[in-house]
Formats: C-alpha cells, sequence, structure tokens
C-alpha cells in the first residue's frame, strides 16, 4: 500500500458554525494505481489531493503514506517526504515564468541537492523522452498550452516519484491536447507510476482504473 | 543553487524594469550619500594626524574672561616660546610660528629688471624645532641651518616653481618682503598634503621678526597676537592635565597682575574641530557638526532601506506563484528565504557600483560646497572598499531579511491560487510604519534646512547698523611713506563722480580683526572693568558708512585722536541713560590718547552677527590707517572698479592692488552656518526624493492590491475622483503622523542651534507649516499619477477572475 487516509476531516469555521470541506474520508492507494476524483465544484476535490499531496493541513483523522504517519509530522519532514515521493500538475501549469523550459525542468532536482552533471543528464533523458529538446532554451510563455503541461508533467517525474497528483490536468487544454497529454499518463501508470488526477471530464475518467466521487466533502461512491 | 538564483534575479530584474530602476536608484542614492559622508568625516578627521607623535603635541593657547564667560585665542604672547623653553626643560619641543598677515613678496632686489611681485597670504615665521615636530619634507636645505640666521626663508614647492619656474633654481636667491626686508631662500619644502592645517607657503626664520613690526612686541608679556602660535612637545611621562596646572602658575609667574590671561594646552587633534580656538587654515569642522552630517548619513541610508523593503514586500505579491511552484517543487523555507535574500544582494551590489559613481562625480560639488580637496586618493582604497563591502552586506541584511521572511512563509496553494492580498504579505501596518519612519526623518531635515537656510537669508540681509552695499574695501599699504599719499589718493578717487565717499580707517565697522581694551572714564582712577573694541577712522567713515547719531556728532578731522565717539552699549555699560550727558566726558586710554566724547553713534554690529553687540570707542588715529572704503554708486559698479584700480596702481606703483566687497567679506564670517546650509539643501532634497520613490512604490503596491475594489467601486458609480481620494487619504494621514512625531525633535534641536547665535530668525509656525504643506504636496503629486492610474482601469478588466 502506497497510503491511507482515515476518517480524515478538514473544516473552516465562518461566524462560529463549521463548514466542513472534507468530512470522514477514507482512502486507500495502491502502488500502480490510476485514481480519478470527480464531483461537482466545491465537493472537495481539490482539497483532497492538497491533503494527499501534504501541501495543506486536516483538522482530524490519519494519514499514512508508506507506513509513516503524516498527521505526526513537522512541514519540515512533511516537504521532505513530498519532495521524494511525489510529482505535481497543475490545471494552469504553473511554470516559473523566468525560468526556461530546461531550468523549469531543472528546479525540483535543485531542491534535491543532486549534483549539477547528474542533473544535467537527467534533464537531458526527460527532454528527450518528451521530445521537446529543441524547446529547451525557451520560455515558458513562448509554448502553446499543450506543450507547457507538457513540461510541467516532465517537471513533474524528474524526481522519479512514485506518486503524481495532477488537479485537472486538461482543463485549460484543448481536446485534442488533453487526449495526448490523457495517453502520455496511461503510459506513465503502465511503467508503474501511481497517479491520482482531479478531474471534471467523463471521458477522462475513465483513463483510471478507479474513480472516486466526491459530494459536500464526502466520498459519495468508490470504485469503477 | 546559487548561479540559479543568480539567473533569476537578473531575468527578474529584466521583466521588471521600473521595479528594479526604483530600487537601485533609492539605494544607489542612498548608498551614495553614505559613501560621500564617510569619505568627508574621514577626510576631516585625518587633519594633521600624521606627524610623529601627535598624540603628544599641545598647541598653547590663551584664555581670557569675558563677561559672557570665557573666550580664547589660539596665540600667545611673544615672549612665552622662549620662557616654556627656559621653565620646563623636560618638553620634548618647543617651537613658535607665527603668521603673517598678507605680504608684497618680490624677487631679487630693486635693480632685478625681471623683478616679479606677488601678493602672499600664507608668510609664517617659523623656529627651526616647528619641523622637528611636524613631518613636512625638505627637498633642499634643512630646517637647523636653514632657518636659523634672520633674514633666511625656505619655501615650498608651488611657490618656488611659480617663482623660479623649477624649485630647484630657488636656492640661494632672495624675496623682498614689503619691498622692505630682504631673505634668502635656504630651503624648499614639499608641498604641504592638503589636510593639513598648517598651509605653509614662505616660512622664514623666526630670528627675522626682530626686523619686522612686531619687533617691540617681542618681549611683551601683555599682548596676545592670536597668529602668534606655540607647540610643545610633551614627553610621555607628563600628563597634559599636569602641565595644564603648571601653565597656571606659568603664567601668574611672568604675565603682570593686572593683565593676567591664563595660557592653556589645546592637543593637535582639537585643532581641526575647536572654532573657539580656530587655526590658521581658518577653517573648523566641528565635532558636532561631524554627528550632524553622521546622523544625515545614517537617515538616508534608512530611508533608501526602507524604500527597498516597502517596494519588495509589494512585489513579492506579484512573485507568489514562483514562491508557491518552488515550494512545492520542494524547496525549503530557508532556500527561497536565502534566494530572496540573493536577490537583494544582487540589486545592492548594483546600487553601489552605481553609488561609487554617483560619489566620484559629486566630489567636485562637494569640494566646493563644503571648500575642502578632497579626492578619491585622499582615503586609503582598502578602507574604502571595507566600508562599501560593510554597507552592502549591512544594507542586505537589513532591507532583505524581512521581505524574504515573508515570502518565504506564503501558503503554496494561496500562493498558486494568486489571491496574495495585503494581509498575506505581512499587513499594512509595518509598512504603514515604515513610511511613518521614512517621513518623520524627511519633515526632520525640511525643517532643519528651512531654519539653517533662513538664518543664513537672515545673515545677508539682516541690517547690522551701517550700510554694507556697494561699498570696496582696498587694503593701502601701512609704511609712512604710503601713508602721506592718502590724501592724493582720496582726491583722485573723488575726481570721479560715481564715486560717492572715501573714508580711510583701521578696519571695517564690522571685522574679524578686531582691537580690544579698557578705558579710564571722566577722570576716573581705575580703568573700565570691561573692554571696548578700539576703530580707527576718520570722521568721513560715518558718512560712507551711513551710520547714525543719537547725540551730537562725529571727531574733528585730525591725524591723531582729538575726540571719541562711543556706541550706545558702551554708555550702558557705564551706566549713562541720556546719551547726550556723556558729551565732553574725557575717556583715556593707556593715559596716553586722552581726548572727549564728541558724539554717540546708534549701536551697529562690529563682529558677526553671532555674537551681541559690544561696546565700541571710535577715533581719529592716521598712523594706523590701512583701509581704504570707498562707496560707489550703485549700477556703475564695474566702470567705478576699473577706475579705483587703475588710480591705486597709479599711487602705489610698488604695491599689489586688492580689493573686497564689504558684503562678501561679511558673507564670509558666516562660511561654517553657509556650508551647513547647501549641506541640507543637498541631503533633504535627497531624503525627500528618496521617500518619493518609496511612496510611489508602496502607492503601486496599493493599486495592485486593491485592482479588484476600485473595480468593485467603480461598477458601483464611484468617481476617478473619488477613487484618487480613497488612495490620497491613507497616505494624508500617515504623513501627518510623521509630521506629528518630527515637528517637537525639530523644534528642540533647531532651537538649541539657534541658541548660537546673538541675533537670529523666531522658530516661527511657518516654518512648520511649509514643510508639511510641501511634503504634502510633493506626496499627493507622486501618489496622483499612479492612483489615476489604478482609477481609470475599465472594471471590466479588473473583476474578471480567470
Amino acid at each position: 500500500m502506497l497510503l491511507e487516509l482515515k476518517n480524515i476531516f478538514k473544516w473552516v469555521t465562518v461566524g462560529g458554525t463549521r463548514t466542513f470541506i472534507l468530512k470522514d474520508v477514507n482512502l486507500k492507494v495502491n502502488e500502480g494505481d490510476f485514481i480519478s476524483v470527480m464531483g461537482p465544484s466545491g465537493s472537495g476535490k481539490s482539497s483532497l489531493l492538497n491533503v494527499i499531496g501534504m501541501l495543506d493541513d486536516f483538522d482530524e483523522g490519519e494519514y499514512h503514506f508508506l507506513h509513516e504517519s503524516v498527521h505526526k509530522m513537522k512541514e519540515k519532514q512533511r516537504s521532505a517526504l513530498y519532495k521524494q515521493y511525489i510529482g505535481f500538475v497543475f490545471q494552469a501549469y504553473h511554470l516559473i515564468d523566468e525560468l526556461t523550459v530546461y531550468e523549469n525542468i531543472e528546479t525540483p532536482l535543485i531542491y534535491q541537492d543532486i549534483k549539477s552533471s547528474e542533473r544535467k543528464a537527467m534533464v537531458a533523458d526527460m527532454l528527450d523522452r518528451f521530445q521537446i529538446v529543441g524547446k529547451k532554451d525557451l520560455f515558458p510563455t513562448q509554448l502553446s498550452g499543450g506543450q507547457q503541461q507538457l513540461v510541467g508533467i516532465a517537471r513533474a517525474l524528474i524526481g522519479k516519484p512514485r506518486l503524481i497528483l495532477a488537479d485537472e490536468p486538461t482543463g485549460n487544454l484543448n481536446s485534442k491536447q488533453g487526449e495526448e497529454i490523457m495517453e502520455l499518463f496511461k503510459q506513465l501508470n503502465k511503467e508503474g507510476v501511481t497517479i491520482i488526477q482531479v478531474t471534471h471530464s467523463e471521458k477522462n475518467a475513465e483513463y483510471g482504473s478507479r474513480i472516486i466521487h466526491l459530494l459536500d466533502g464526502r466520498v459519495e461512491k468508490d470504485g469503477l | 543553487m546559487i548561479r540559479n538564483y543568480i539567473k533569476v534575479a537578473l531575468r527578474n530584474l529584466r521583466r521588471n524594469k521600473m521595479y528594479a530602476a526604483l530600487n537601485v536608484a533609492g539605494l544607489g542614492i542612498g548608498i551614495a550619500c553614505g559613501l560621500l559622508i564617510f569619505m568627508i568625516i574621514k577626510y576631516e578627521t585625518s587633519f594633521d594626524n600624521f606627524h610623529r607623535n601627535s598624540k603628544q603635541i599641545y598647541r598653547i593657547g590663551t584664555s581670557f574672561k569675558g563677561e559672557s564667560g570665557m573666550w580664547y585665542s589660539a596665540g600667545v604672547c611673544f615672549p612665552a616660546a622662549e620662557a616654556l623653553r627656559m621653565d620646563f626643560p623636560q618638553l620634548e619641543k618647543v617651537a613658535g610660528i607665527f603668521k603673517r598677515g598678507q605680504t608684497i613678496v618680490s624677487t631679487g632686489d630693486a635693480a632685478d629688471a625681471q623683478r616679479k611681485k606677488f601678493n602672499e597670504t600664507n608668510v609664517y615665521f617659523a623656529e627651526p624645532s616647528f619641523f622637528e615636530m611636524f613631518n613636512f619634507n625638505w627637498l633642499a636645505g634643512k630646517p637647523q641651518t636653514a632657518l636659523a640666521e634672520p633674514g633666511s626663508i625656505a619655501i615650498t614647492r608651488e611657490i618656488a616653481e611659480k617663482y623660479f619656474g623649477n624649485w630647484k633654481f630657488a636656492m640661494g636667491q632672495t624675496l623682498t618682503f614689503n619691498n622692505k626686508d630682504i631673505y634668502k631662500i635656504n630651503g624648499v619644502i614639499e608641498d604641504v598634503p592638503v589636510n593639513t592645517d598648517f598651509p605653509l607657503e614662505l616660512v622664514a626664520s623666526y630670528a627675522s621678526l626682530k626686523n619686522t613690526g612686531v619687533s617691540g612686541n617681542l618681549n611683551d608679556w601683555v599682548s596676545t597676537y592670536g597668529s602668534a602660535s606655540v607647540f610643545v612637545r610633551l614627553p610621555e611621562s607628563m600628563t597634559p592635565e599636569k602641565f595644564s596646572k603648571d601653565l597656571v602658575s606659568f603664567s601668574k609667574r611672568h604675565k603682570p597682575a593686572e593683565y593676567l590671561n591664563i595660557l592653556v594646552a589645546q592637543p593637535l587633534a582639537d585643532i581641526h574641530f575647536n572654532s573657539d580656538f580656530g587655526n590658521f587654515n581658518n577653517r573648523t569642522f566641528s565635532k558636532s557638526l561631524i554627528t550632524a552630517i553622521t546622523l544625515i548619513g545614517i537617515f538616508l541610508i534608512v530611508i533608501a532601506c526602507v524604500n527597498f523593503i516597502n517596494l519588495s514586500t509589494a512585489q513579492a505579491v506579484n512573485r507568489s506563484k514562483e514562491v508557491g511552484v518552488r515550494k512545492v517543487m520542494g524547496s525549503s523555507r530557508k532556500q527561497l528565504a536565502f534566494q530572496f535574500i540573493s536577490e537583494t544582494a544582487i540589486i545592492t551590489v548594483f546600487a553601489a557600483l552605481l553609488a561609487v559613481i554617483l560619489a566620484i562625480n559629486s566630489l567636485p560639488l562637494i569640494n566646493i560646497l563644503l571648500e575642502i580637496k578632497l579626492s578619491i586618493a585622499s582615503i586609503p582604497l582598502s578602507l574604502l572598499l571595507t566600508f562599501l563591502v560593510g554597507l552592502i552586506i549591512l544594507v542586505t541584511l537589513f532591507s532583505g531579511v524581512y521581505p524574504a521572511l515573508i515570502v518565504s512563509r506564503f501558503n503554496p496553494i494561496t500562493a498558486l491560487k494568486n489571491t496574495m492580498n495585503a494581509k498575506a504579505v505581512g499587513g499594512l501596518s509595518l509598512r504603514r510604519t515604515l513610511v511613518i519612519l521614512q517621513f518623520a526623518i524627511a519633515h526632520l531635515l525640511i525643517i532643519a534646512t528651512l531654519v539653517v537656510v533662513g538664518q543664513t537669508d537672515y545673515f545677508h540681509t539682516a541690517s547690522m547698523g551701517f550700510t554694507k552695499a556697494a561699498i570696496l574695501n582696498v587694503p593701502v599699504p601701512d609704511d609712512s611713506i604710503s601713508r602721506t599719499k592718502l590724501q592724493f589718493l582720496r582726491n583722485e578717487f573723488l575726481k570721479n563722480p560715481d564715486i560717492q565717499g572715501v573714508a580711510f580707517s583701521y578696519n571695517s565697522p564690522a571685522d574679524n580683526d578686531t582691537w580690544n581694551s579698557d578705558f579710564r572714564f571722566d577722570h576716573a582712577t581705575k580703568s573700565t572693568n570691561f573692554s571696548a573694541t578700539l576703530k580707527w577712522a576718520e570722521p568721513d567713515f560715518f558718512k560712507v558708512y551711513n551710520m547714525e547719531f543719537v547725540a551730537a556728532r562725529p571727531y574733528a578731522a585730525s591725524d591723531t585722536v582729538a575726540g571719541y565717539v562711543v556706541n550706545e552699549t558702551l554708555l550702558k555699560k557705564l551706566g549713562i541713560r541720556d546719551p547726550n550727558l556723556a558729551i565732553g566726558k574725557e575717556i583715556n586710554l593707556w593715559g596716553e590718547r586722552k581726548a572727549n566724547i564728541t558724539g554717540v553713534v546708534k549701536d551697529f554690529n562690529s563682529t558677526s552677527l553671532r555674537e551681541p553687540i559690544g561696546p565700541v570707542l571710535m577715533g581719529a588715529w592716521k598712523d594706523l590707517y590701512q583701509l581704504a572704503s570707498v562707496h560707489i554708486s550703485p549700477g556703475k559698479t564695474k566702470e567705478a572698479m576699473d577706475f579705483i584700480e587703475n588710480t591705486w596702481n597709479k599711487t602705489f606703483p610698488d604695491y599689489v592692488y586688492r580689493y573686497e566687497f564689504l558684503d562678501k567679506k561679511i558673507d564670509g564670517f558666516y562660511r561654517q552656518e553657509n556650508q551647513l546650509s547647501s549641506l541640507y539643501k543637498l541631503f533633504a532634497g535627497i531624503a525627500i526624493f528618496i521617500s518619493c520613490l518609496g511612496l510611489y512604490g508602496l502607492v503601486s503596491f496599493m493599486a495592485v492590491q486593491r485592482v479588484k475594489e476600485v473595480g468593485i467601486r467603480k461598477v458601483l458609480g464611484a468617481s476617478v475622483g473619488n477613487i484618487i481620494y480613497l488612495f490620497c487619504r491613507e497616505l494624508t494621514i500617515l504623513i501627518l503622523v510623521a509630521f506629528a512625531i518630527a515637528a517637537p525633535v525639530a523644534w528642540y534641536f533647531m532651537h538649541n542651534w539657534l541658541q548660537d547665535f546673538s541675533y537670529r530668525i523666531p522658530l516661527s509656525a511657518s516654518i512648520f507649516l511649509v514643510s508639511i504643506a510641501g511634503s504634502l504636496a510633493i506626496a499627493w503629486i507622486t501618489v496622483g499619477y499612479r492612483s489615476i492610474k489604478a482609477a481609470i482601469i475599465n472594471p471590466v478588466k479588473s473583476l474578471r477572475t480567470e
């Protein structure tokens, strides 16, 4: 098992009343899973993803990642954990505008204290694999959306993560570009990477091996 | 990693040119001021610190008990030097040096066809031991032999080159002073460095003094000569306290009891800073002025740093996405903070480079303002670099740490959603505090500037009790042959219709050169318990200077004292209320100059406006006249001046013509105040400028923050004016708070400063009003542009969320 959420609650208190964002969420994810999370706006999809990604706190419950208790960790330990095992892909790509394609992909490696020569080799491999060698010196704004997302995925993969979290990865793309990205995810999953994606699109959700439906912070349906 | 940071930093700067320019400009100007002030202070504190054992060297001065406390002279009576040597054999060195006033120096002798004449001011008479105490290099000759005999002289390389083309030709040549005394050049001295208060040019042997006008006073223990200095070097075993005590008994032993003024020892290190004594350079740089400019320097750097903090925290909002991404990619807080601090460091280095360029280019201006000869070479390069690097580190930490901490604290999710707001970026309250600090400093400087400028203006314009405009002061030779030509000169001058009046006198109505003495009034047996300033002048003097009489009239024209004119203050001191009662009373000066009072002149300032008006006693004494005061018709200055010069040169062909406008001369009394005023003007201007840069940055920040609010308000019907009001209101409050803090502090300090002057401007409310109105106006203009830009954005654009 890669990770397990037990009775996770997350809420905000506004004017004395609690509004639940996540309500008693239980979830087990095995290595090699490809999970699609679906649900209407405000159902807590992104919050769930942020909690899994350790970017956000929760108020109650337990979270085990590779048999480590995330809920007992300090921020520093958590960040060391996700730095090593998790890659993120965003709807708005979130590339750093001031960095070139090459440098964007390189950034996570810098934070993992990998030597410069090794970084070079790893980034070159990644550029090769995604066939964007020719674009390595361009800045994000010089690329199309699909290409930017490709770079985003390359960046997420560079640290060889066990888990990829994708928040509506195709939300800003046209259908053809979206399809390509989803094919890529399928391919990656086959190679052994666990993927959890949030999506609105039934069609994209079908790529996953398991679909979780959220409503008002609750898991309404878990399975195919 | 660092390379990556530098790359990002440079790209960021390039992308946000406006922001980068504001930051580099603000910091650069701040650092440039810091650098300049550091150089000025280093320069001023380096004066005469290069002499061997300089800490043991003391100047002997004289203290006088005046009515308003003690006052001091840098000089002594002539016999003091020799007596000190005799009475204190344990002193390592004793050296007398006398500075003589303007001297006409001619090369060769009268028979020489190529004879050249020069008017020199830096002419000294020194004992050989002076050069054993002070490290001035000799290019030719040795002080021990060159300055041993009467009639020998040493000159500096510059003078030698001026007179003879090459200093090597100078040895053995003769010079003549004032067409009388002949000196043989026995030595050539290397030009003295700029950082000395001994601007030596011609140094004759001390023994030659017996051939000069002061020969009669060489054994006189009563008269103190302000320019007759004695320097001593104490042995290490002797403390200055002990020596000062010894000087008291020394003074009592030698000076006549009724003229007992105690000699005091002043450390060499104090000479450049203490205006009570002054120095041969006639320029002191007070310790309080050093404190003042140090504070200004610190203020300016703080203002610049505050600016930077404001601008970069504002800018941080735009960088929130990058911060979020980096955090998600695994950057730790420490790494992010380090990244932002290194960006600050890069900006600071750019600013420092700009600062060096600015500082070097403004050195000539500073040199003119302060009348100094500062150059990059005057400060050791290693010291400058250490200071600069230190400043870069300090500024980087001071201005970089806070924004870096704020930025690295961002929550990655909010950061990525681009919903950062003012609160998340450290709250506006800190930025508000910083703006208040900035403007409080700016207000302080503005008020100080207004007061100093007001006071110096007052010095220029205040009535001193006599006319000072359009009066030319022309020195006349003081030898007996020349004096016989004075009447002729006057008649020649008066032939020109543009010349309204001519009077000869000892000095001008307000003069640096004062002569004071007590006297006996109305056949009293004892002298007065105060001394009056003596002014010797022809009766026409009162007419030329348009001085009013409150009783009777000037004395009659004569060659020697035939009547006295006194001023109102003198009568007050004597306890006489009605000036008319003083007329006809006798005044007896030294038992030899007896005459009756013929008139009482209205009080006028006989020294600078710093001092209160003192008692003045005036009479005729032709043998002392050395100055012609010429009143020129307005508008005819040029023609009249040419005429005066020609006439003078025809009358005294053996002398060099000089002149000075009286108002210029009086301006010279206030050199230090004028310098202070120009420094303040410069630095206050810079402070305001940097503060405005900061304001602009802050308002830009607010505008970015409030784009949505502005959009909503506009949709709801707000006009452009309403929006501008929104932005200006807060700023106005901040400036008013800053003013409330700064005004009392400024009042306190400037009130104290003004106490130094007997005649001063009132610290009126208008100064404070001008300060607040001025800064508000400037701030509104700065903010206006940015807020108009924010106000005219189409709300459709600003309210779009995607």
